[in-house]
């Protein structure tokens, strides 16, 4: 059978049983086998001598046949039986020994007895055709398992509880009412019957607005998952670097006493307030002759128009000058840090945006750390702290969203074209309506084993 | 006596769906006998003395296309023409005609009696000769049979018909008819299985007991708009009057409730939601406390008035006491007292989209038995069981129509597909593609079949076509002809349409435009100006409809190029995302060879088939194809 083929049907239904290893490749103490299918249940039963099939949902200390000439090893087995299980369908669930070598005679010992490796994805794929989740839930399942930040586990559990199917879902039924409206204006006009004008155009004002707002945690679903570009800032040896450092908590980038040591914009990650952020240490801004320090100031400030934030320093013993120079913040928020505040005498004035810390003596650190913190959740913009949909999710909402908001409720059966396309758009999102090529496009973020 | 016929067609039944069978069989060419109890009761109006509406207009233009009488017929009684939805676009709109009942069934009768291949036969048929999954004929009360190639039962309400009024009860298929029993039996025997329904009438009130200063005049259109291509025009005779019911109707109803039938638990049948009786209203919309009541003339002869709005089974006073609190029937004479009526039906997925019962030969069901309401829903049934009786019985294609080509496609396929609980009724909302199928293109989408099976004479669809090919020449036109902003045809416009054009465009661009009002700029359009009202505003609603249209169109021939292709074995077996387990059932069992195949199971939803077209084009892309596909 072709490759094609595979990925056509099986994944749809499943007659056949896969198999995948879960775990990641490599030596572990354990590594888990998953098994999912119809032979399931045979399966086990040659590849487990001794194993009790009947006995499901529970730990069962096992040997496994790892391939020839090897002899057997212990195995925790638990058997689970459709379609309480994962994917709905029978399926084993395999623990041994992170060996690569045993996990790849068990694997080989899996295909000989007529399981196939699973496609990336597949398992998932299968809860969905077997209904045990929808298709944003099958996404946050692929979320929760890239999960690298607080917010990014956040918001993937939610989806994976079904919290966005149910946001989108209360819209729908929204405009499912209104729908039933407009057709009881269509077909009973005879009779008397028909809602008052008014109350339509409201129904469908709130349905805009439930999407309106699903479609605005779309800037939050892109910083959560892409995260929050903050850009450090500011004249040679204002203390970036050291900023830098300080943020990642590890000696990152290099610093010295010599003025203008950075010479190339350098990015790293950290989570801020649970928050992915990329943060970038640039060159100090100034007039230069120098041909490589233009070079990394002319990266510096096109690192600075990309920014979400902006980080600017300022040595505390200068004077502030007119404004920083080739650098504005164009109504971003930014933050500005007076540094160095230990070498100073006495109180170090600055109006409210800027903070006097010394990264020296750790003073005015933590009320930096919460401004920084407050800034960076402040780009997130409009969330529920549980709801920030993707980049296909805002797709489905902004084309239900240009259907909407072209309705002329005066011209009712028209009216009843576009509510009925939105209400399709929707129904893409969560899977009612699912095309192939949405199917294809979610679970072509998944690793094989999921 | 015992005298045997024989014909290609028996038809028992001579109501809206008897009577189209017939004259399409019969002018197919078939020799067709039509059984019914009385010849003066052929093609009766127990209810409402009207004929089409929304959903039921569109389904009489089509009937029309296809060459059936119901439209000629209803513009030769039709006592007052209205358009409704007239002030929405083209695709709802819904004629609808207040008919002469009692000169509706004489046409219908001289029309059969008229056609040398059609033998009225009065009798009633009794039982089915049977045998072995096959039917061959019926048998009459008085001993006579009737052998035929095939057989249609059209029997409407009189299955096992039981007539209410309060807590009296009889057994009646109508007013003053007698029910039938034989047939039932031999149904079930057949393995078919019945349920039962329940409809309803209001009560008839003399015309000259009314207070017409008290009530609303409804007068018809101006101009009347004929059905049917055959009629040149029509005329309007009747107003029909409108009043409302006070709140003080809830109160008497609520008082006796227990001695109405529905609400005694004595009707045990499943009534229609669309047409629910005055009791119905008062409980299910306690928040309406008022209703509208509209008195419709039944004839020029008669001075019957029917009381549409208030269907009702309460006893004979509450009747009484309910009409005579309404304003402008305080002294209203009661000529008829209003009944519910309960019926056994065929659910109708036990029949193919023929019509033909499934797994029984030679035997057709339609109308009101298949758990329809409506004489239109009827007549619609007749016309395809004859024609598909005929072309089974010659060995050629039958005539299936599709949901995307026609409203008789959406009912026969709402009909087989669904499992339905109460009596079925056309609506423009069942019809996904409602903005292809307006009365307006009845004629253009469906005449040429009729031609192709002898229903429509060919002079009559080259009129016809003249008629749509000059209106494409004209949307043509729109679509090139250029309005540029200086130009005085636009400068005059300029006012009317409200709104300011920057750049040179095109006719039909700018009555696209959502912020203008294209009817009143439509008047002034060169080309379109010189058109009549009706003409210019179905182009107007094409033109705004476009982009729905196209949507629509690629739809449809998406669908239809994948009706022909093979269900991929794998699909069969193990079923699709979003398809609901009773549907990988039924093609786990059935095992469709096609989509065409799988649209014709019972059970077989609309939302199903575009999943499995889905997965057939998915397949595709993929380069796969059906025969390598049982992996």
């Amino acid at each position: 059978m072709d490759s094609s083929s595979v990925w056509s049907f099986d994944l749809a239904g499943g007659a056949d049983t896969i198999v995948a290893v879960a775990t990641p490749p490599g030596h572990g103490a354990l590594a888990l086998l998953r098994l999912s299918g119809a032979d399931t249940s045979r399966i086990a039963a040659e590849l487990c001598p001794g194993l009790d099939i009947a006995e499901s949902w529970r730990a069962q200390l096992t040997v496994v046949r790892c391939g020839d000439g090897l002899p057997q090893e212990r195995a925790v087995a638990i058997v689970y039986r459709g379609p309480r299980s994962y994917t709905g369908e029978d399926m084993l669930e395999l623990t041994v020994h992170g060996s690569p070598a045993l996990v790849q005679g068990v694997m080989h010992e899996c295909v000989e007895l007529g399981c196939r490796p699973a496609q990336p994805g597949e398992f998932t794929r299968r809860a969905v055709a077997n209904g045990k989740m929808d298709v944003t839930q099958a996404e946050g399942i692929a979320d929760l398992i890239a999960a690298e930040t607080a917010w990014q586990l956040r918001v993937a559990q939610a989806q994976v509880r079904g919290v966005l199917s149910a946001r989108v879902a209360e819209t729908r039924r929204v405009l499912v009412g209104l729908l039933a409206r407009i057709e009881g204006e269509l077909d009973l006009a005879a009779q008397g019957v028909g809602a008052p004008p008014g109350e339509l155009a409201a129904e469908l004002a709130t349905a805009v607005r439930g999407l309106q707002w699903l479609l605005a945690t779309a800037r939050a679903g892109e910083r959560i998952r892409d995260g929050v570009r903050v850009v450090i800032l500011g004249p040679p040896n204002s203390g970036k670097s050291t900023l830098f450092n300080r943020l990642l908590r590890c000696e990152r980038a290099i610093v010295s006493v010599h003025p203008g040591t950075t010479r190339d914009v350098l990015e790293a990650e950290v989570e801020i307030g649970g928050v992915r952020v990329v943060l970038a240490d640039t060159a100090g801004l100034r007039e230069s002759s120098d041909l490589v320090e233009q070079e990394g100031i002319r990266r510096a400030e096109a690192a600075a128009a990309a920014a979400d934030v902006i980080v600017f320093l300022r040595d505390a013993r200068t004077v502030a000058g007119p404004g920083p120079r080739g650098w504005e913040p164009d109504g971003r928020p930014w933050i500005g840090v007076l540094s160095k505040t230990d070498l100073v005498n006495g109180p170090v004035s600055g109006d409210q945006r800027w903070v006097a810390v010394s990264l020296t003596t750790g003073a005015g650190w933590e009320d930096l750390e919460s401004r920084l913190q407050a800034l960076v959740i402040g780009e997130l913009g409009e969330t529920d702290g549980v709801v920030a949909v993707s980049r296909r999710h805002a797709a489905g909402l902004r084309a239900a969203l240009n259907e909407l908001g072209a309705i002329r409720l005066a011209e009712t059966e028209v009216a009843a074209e576009a509510v009925r396309a939105a209400i399709d758009h929707l129904g893409e999102i969560i899977g009612d309506v699912t095309s192939e090529e949405v199917l294809d496009a979610v679970f072509a973020r998944f690793c094989v084993g999921k | 006596m015992s005298v045997t016929r024989h014909a290609d067609l028996v038809v028992v039944g001579a109501g809206h769906a008897g009577c189209e069978a017939a004259l399409a069989a019969a002018r197919m060419g078939a020799n067709v006998v039509v059984v019914t109890l009385r010849r003066g009761t052929v093609a009766q109006m127990p209810c409402n003395p009207a004929m089409g509406g929304i959903g039921k207009g569109h389904l009489m233009a089509e009937i029309d296309a296809l060459g059936g009488a119901q439209a000629w017929a209803a513009d030769r009684a039709g006592l007052q023409f209205r358009m409704l939805n007239r002030s929405r676009g083209a695709a709802v709109w819904g004629p609808r005609a207040q008919c002469d009942k009692a000169r509706y069934s004489q046409l219908m009768l001289r029309l059969l009696e008229r056609i040398a291949n059609i033998e009225l036969v009065e009798g009633e048929a009794t039982g089915l000769m049977a045998g072995d999954a096959r039917v061959a004929g019926v048998q009459l009360a008085d001993g006579q049979r009737v052998i035929g190639r095939a057989v249609l039962l059209t029997t409407g309400t009189f299955l096992g018909g039981l007539l209410h009024t309060g807590a009296e009860r009889r057994e009646g298929g109508r007013f003053g008819e007698p029910a039938s029993y034989g047939l039932g039996k031999d149904l079930a025997r057949l393995g078919l299985e019945l349920r039962r329904y329940k409809t309803g009438t209001p009560p008839r009130l003399d015309r000259d007991s009314l207070d017409y200063s008290k009530l609303h005049e409804q007068l018809g259109d101006d101009p009347p708009r004929p059905f049917s291509w055959r009629t040149r025009e029509v005329r309007n005779r009747v107003s029909c009057w409108v009043t409302r019911t006070p709140p003080v109707v809830r109160t008497i109803i609520e008082a006796n409730l227990d001695r109405s039938p529905l609400f005694s638990g004595r009707i045990s049948g499943t009534g229609p939601r669309y047409c629910p009786s005055i009791e119905d209203k008062v409980v299910r919309f306690p928040d309406h406390d008022r209703h509208t009541v509209f008195l419709e003339p039944e004839g020029l002869t008669t001075p019957s008035m029917y009381v549409n709005g208030l269907s009702t089974s309460l006893p004979r006073d509450v009747q009484e006491e309910i009409v005579r609190a309404v304003p402008g029937l305080e002294r209203a004479r009661f000529l008829r007292y209003g009944y519910a009526v309960e019926y056994d039906v065929v659910p109708a997925v036990q029949v193919s989209r023929t019509l033909a019962v499934r797994d029984v030969d030679g035997l057709y069901l339609a109308g009101q038995l298949l758990g329809t309401s409506g004489y239109e829903e009827a007549a619609a049934q007749g016309l395809m069981a004859g024609v598909n009786a005929v072309q089974v019985g010659r060995g050629q294609e039958p005539l299936l129509l599709g949901r995307e080509e026609a409203y008789i496609g959406v009912l026969l396929d709402d009909l087989v597909t669904r499992d339905h609980r109460e009596p079925y009724r056309m609506m423009t909302s069942r019809a996904e593609h409602r903005l292809l199928l307006g009365v307006d293109s009845a004629r253009e989408r469906l005449m040429a079949l009729g031609v192709g099976l002898g229903l429509v004479p060919e002079a009559a669809f080259h009129v016809e076509r003249a008629r749509w090919e000059a209106r494409e020449r004209l949307e043509t036109r729109l679509d090139t002809a250029r309005v540029s902003p200086h130009h005085e045809s636009w400068t005059a416009l300029r006012e009317v349409a409200g709104v300011e054009l920057r750049r040179p465009t095109t006719w039909a661009a700018l009555l696209r435009r959502p912020d203008l009002d294209a009817e009143a700029v439509a008047r002034h359009v060169p080309g379109l100006a010189e058109v009549g009202d009706e003409d210019r505003q179905v182009i107007v609603s094409r033109l705004r409809y476009a982009g729905y249209l196209e949507r629509h169109e690629r739809e449809r021939e998406r669908m239809h190029r994948l009706r022909g292709r093979p269900i991929p074995e794998a699909l069969l077996e193990q079923g699709a995302p979003g398809l609901s387990r009773e549907v990988e059932e039924l093609l786990a069992r059935f095992r469709p060879r096609t989509l065409g195949e799988a649209e014709q199971l019972p059970g077989m939803t609309p939302a199903a088939i575009a999943i499995l077209a889905g997965r057939i084009a998915g397949f595709e892309r993929r380069g796969g194809d059906g025969a390598r596909a049982g992996v």
